[in-house]
């Protein structure tokens, strides 16, 4: 790891063309994955990742480097190449780094760079090994796999701060691929958590893991094509919250915010942005979820934001930089992939809270509608707020009664008018493990809801009118 | 030499082929909003992507530092990872093509150009999409950014291959506002002579995108015959060529399992792979050291040939195309840059052929819309109907929905505005008959 000494120097060097904010985020990473294809190990695969990125602050400017060479030398080289950009006295001097100390609410339980590979792949096998039991020849290719990471980073600010995080993430994953004379379809699952290797082996079970996806495979391959229009949709708990991630998350970053380019610009705190049924939050201070983070890129702790109180907009995701446009402080939601990616503001655990109905009473109480129980993902331009998620597993719900599985539906609309048109939620929350891609890179985030219901969204499939 | 202790090391832990794959990375991105520069950066990346073969297997690492701890970690994670892969399929560590046809993607100008005149045409854009249209409320960002790369193969075959490519892009994204309704436009140029880069016919394309797209409402859900422009037919063209992956047919999850030599698509689409064409995407050696060589896939949609690596040629007993490329550590299949035969006709020409339906411009959401594995889509989409023979209003909150096979066979005509994007395709506009639209 970079010295303290080294860093006020690359800090000061940083400084000396009147930045007003300087900052060394150094990661050291080793990651490990590994594939059962078929029945057979595939592939095994180990990476060490090792940089540096540099960021300077002036006013509303930022600057961003990074380097592979951790030398003095190539510290300072970086320094004063990025300095250039900047032509003022200088403002600041670093003279002593004062260590930001927080909670441990992600600690490493039982670590995954402990467990044997042997058993890393006995973990896999086993799902692949219930896939098998199954018997089904429509089976065509399945892939397990098994992937760790383990993160230490520092960061070194010119406020005089500086941290330590050191974090690990485990994921099992199972794509199912089936087929039959009409075609193909593929599932994928994917559980995943921080530091604890414990979660696999008790919580979280391979075989019925590797199972579900088999199963919604199969359903999925015999299911109609979904009917396309305007409908009311249920939408399942769980990987649902990629409807808010999308329609309201990215929206309510500040990234898109503070220029004033998201599709909430113009709304003030407190104005009602939702349906009043609704309270969402962005918390990541859950211990041990897979968005959690103790302290964010930039030494500011986790928090738990509550971005919609009863339908009223009350809160963003917001980090230093893009805050200085809104006159507002980053509370903890700056966050990048790694050393290569210029950090700004992103979502954590993200999810919709609680209601007072049951999912058996939003079923029952949907006359003709489709029950969207699962998402292959989505996305959304967050200055239009329009955009569009795809459904893996869907049924029609009849005269309030789930009905046939169809497939290819994709639901797409407003942000800011569809969270108006959430009618019911019931008291199921549930959350989900993605991976969540924007400016900075691809970030553990938590998507999740409740069971809830749109009175009135746009479904696109190639099924015709629903009927 | 830098790289020996490595291959030393290696020979000493009983790895008996290896081979260093190694990117060394230079990008530089200055972005303006509001005439002010708000994000610079300036980036050196080094990646080494190592492999090697331990008693018939292969096992695979990386790292982005080069030191002799960092050699001695690859050795040993190569070993250890090697030893427990149970695939049987062949393993190859390559010696060389007997010939290259090699090709110059660096331009070593575009370094000359200093900083002032790029920032001078950034801010000519950004100036420029403003000033298009009165309704143009806001440019969210104007970017340039420039890219070198070096990729470079060393093996204990022999095999010593390095390539140098460098480009630029400038790129902006509008917003335009009437009444309640908001649009976005984005649009980019590519290239690497930076004399040719012309910002005020860039701007003048972002500006009319995004104001177009004003006043829009869904149109009735039906089938219309329907222009797919080269922005949708990009992302179709990319996921339908991902089946022609030897891969995916030796493992039984491709679409066209034993068509080989059948007409599976519209005989008047012809798609071809050129990875020896005269823009920044060629590649002389693909990344196992394979020469590679421009050949048609789909010619007047007869399936011509699928796409190898070294070990799918291997299982299928013929030649690798010179299409292995790095997915991650896995040495997987690629195209390089496919080109789709351009027709002859102009947008308008093609508009009066098809008097009466829409052209969708844009699709967005395709990890999500679109199954890879059946070619089943629906996606969320932006466009305009066409009415007798020409363009109507534009279309707001409409999906498209169809199979990536159904669209290839319902081609109509192919059009003859081809565009080159950077996912490395170059297409022109199609139209198809009876494709789902849903809206109102």
């Amino acid at each position: 790891m970079l010295s303290k000494k080294l860093a006020i120097e690359v800090l000061n060097a940083a400084l000396e063309t009147g930045a007003d904010y300087a900052e060394i985020f150094y990661e050291d990473s080793h990651s490990s994955s590994l594939t059962i294809e078929n029945g057979k190990v595939e592939t095994c695969n180990s990476n060490s990742m090792c940089g540096v990125g540099l960021r300077l602050l002036k006013e509303n400017q930022c600057v961003y480097g990074y380097t592979n060479n951790l030398s003095k030398k190539g510290l300072l080289a970086l320094a004063n190449s990025l300095n250039k950009s900047f032509h003022d006295q200088r403002l600041i001097t670093v003279t002593d780094l004062q260590m930001i100390r927080c909670k441990n609410r992600n600690p490493v339980v039982h670590s995954f760079d402990e467990v044997p590979l042997e058993e890393k792949i006995a973990l896999v096998r086993e799902g692949v090994e219930e896939i098998y039991s199954l018997k089904d020849p429509r089976i065509v290719r399945t892939i397990g796999g098994f992937g760790a990471n383990h993160r230490f980073v520092a960061v070194f600010n010119s406020k005089g701060k500086w941290f330590k995080r050191d974090s690990e993430f485990g994921r099992l994953f199972y794509t199912v691929i089936v087929a039959d004379q009409n075609g193909f379809e593929s599932t994928f699952e994917g559980p995943g958590c921080q530091g604890n290797i414990d979660y696999f082996r008790t919580k979280v079970k391979a075989r019925e893991v590797a199972r579900k996806a088999a199963e919604t495979a199969f359903k999925m391959l015999t299911a109609k094509e979904c009917p396309s229009g305007v409908m009311p949709v249920v939408i399942g708990n769980g990987w649902g919250g990629v409807l808010f991630h999308e329609s309201c998350g990215h929206p309510l970053e500040s990234s898109a915010v503070a220029k004033g380019l998201s599709c909430f610009s113009n709304n003030k705190i407190g104005d009602f942005i939702a349906s009043p049924i609704v309270s969402a939050v962005d918390d990541s201070t859950i211990p041990g979820e897979w968005g959690s983070i103790d302290i964010d890129d930039e030494g500011n702790l986790g928090s738990k934001r509550l971005l919609i109180k009863n339908g009223k907009l009350n809160d963003y995701m917001i980090d230093d930089f893009n805050g200085r446009r809104m006159g507002r402080e980053g509370n903890g939601a700056c966050r990048r992939q790694n050393y290569r990616f210029c950090p700004t503001s992103r979502m954590s655990n993200t999810y919709i809270c609680n209601g007072k109905s049951t999912p058996e009473e939003i079923i029952a109480a949907t006359k003709l509608g489709l029950y969207a129980v699962s998402f292959n993902g989505g996305s959304v331009d967050p200055t239009t707020g329009e955009f569009n998620f795809g459904c893996s597993e869907a049924y029609i719900i009849r005269d309030g009664k789930i009905a046939e599985p169809v497939k290819g539906a994709t639901l797409i609309g407003k942000g800011f008018e569809i969270l108006k048109h959430i009618d019911m939620i019931a008291n199921d929350l549930a959350l989900a493990q993605g991976m969540c891609g924007a400016a900075s890179g691809s970030i553990r985030t938590n998507v999740g809801q409740p069971t809830l219901r749109i009175s009135q969204i746009t479904v696109g499939g190639r099924g015709g009118e629903l009927k | 030499m830098k790289y020996d202790l490595f291959f030393k090391l290696a020979k000493e832990a009983g790895i008996q082929e290896a081979e260093l794959y190694i990117n060394e990375s230079r990008s530089l991105s200055v972005s303006l909003f509001h005439g002010e520069v708000d994000n610079y950066s300036d980036n050196n990346g080094y990646t080494i992507l190592a492999r090697g073969i331990v008693n018939g297997k292969l096992g695979a690492a990386s790292c982005d530092v080069w030191d002799k701890e960092k050699a001695a970690y690859l050795v040993k994670e190569i070993a250890n990872n090697g030893k427990v892969i149970e695939n049987e399929d062949p393993v190859i560590i390559f010696g060389g093509s007997p010939k290259y046809k090699k090709i110059n993607t660096f331009n070593k100008e575009l370094g000359n150009v200093s900083i002032d005149e790029k920032l001078a045409k950034l801010h000519e854009l950004e100036e420029k999409i403003k000033a298009y249209d009165e309704r143009i409320v806001e440019v969210a960002g104007v970017e340039y950014i420039e890219s070198s790369e070096k990729v470079t193969i060393l093996n204990t075959k022999g095999l010593k291959l390095s390539q140098q490519t460098n480009y630029f892009v400038y790129l902006g994204q509008a917003v335009a506002r009437q009444g309640d309704q908001t649009k976005s436009g984005y649009d980019y140029l590519l290239a690497n002579d930076f004399a040719k880069a012309d910002v005020a016919k860039l701007a003048a394309k972002i500006g009319k995108e995004t104001v177009d797209q004003l006043g829009g409402e869904a149109c009735e859900s039906a089938k219309y015959t329907a222009i797919l422009s080269p922005d949708v037919v990009k992302s179709l063209v990319g996921v339908l060529v991902s089946h022609v992956d030897a891969e995916e047919v030796q493992k039984q999850s491709s679409l066209f399992i034993g068509k080989l030599d059948q007409k599976v698509l519209s005989s008047k689409i012809t798609i071809e792979d050129k990875p020896l064409n005269k823009n920044v995407f060629a590649r002389w050696f693909d990344d196992e050291g394979v020469a590679t060589f421009n050949k048609p896939i789909f010619k007047n949609g007869v399936l011509k040939t699928y796409l190898y690596n070294l070990t799918t040629a291997a299982k299928d007993g013929v030649e690798s195309t010179g299409n292995g490329y790095r997915q991650g550590a896995k040495m997987g299949v690629s195209s390089n840059f496919l080109v789709v035969k351009p027709g002859k006709k102009s947008l308008e020409e093609l508009y009066q052929s098809v008097g009466n339906g829409v052209l969708i411009t844009d699709v967005s959401g395709l990890h999500a819309g679109l199954n890879p594995q059946s070619g089943n889509f629906s996606l969320q989409s932006t466009g305009y109907l066409i009415k007798d023979g020409k363009r109507d209003r534009p279309l707001d909150i409409i999906t498209i929905s169809g199979n990536l096979l159904e669209v290839f066979n319902n081609i109509l005509e192919v059009g003859g505005d081809e565009t080159v994007f950077p996912e490395g395709v170059s297409t022109p506009s199609l139209v198809i008959k009876k494709l789902a639209v849903s809206g109102k």
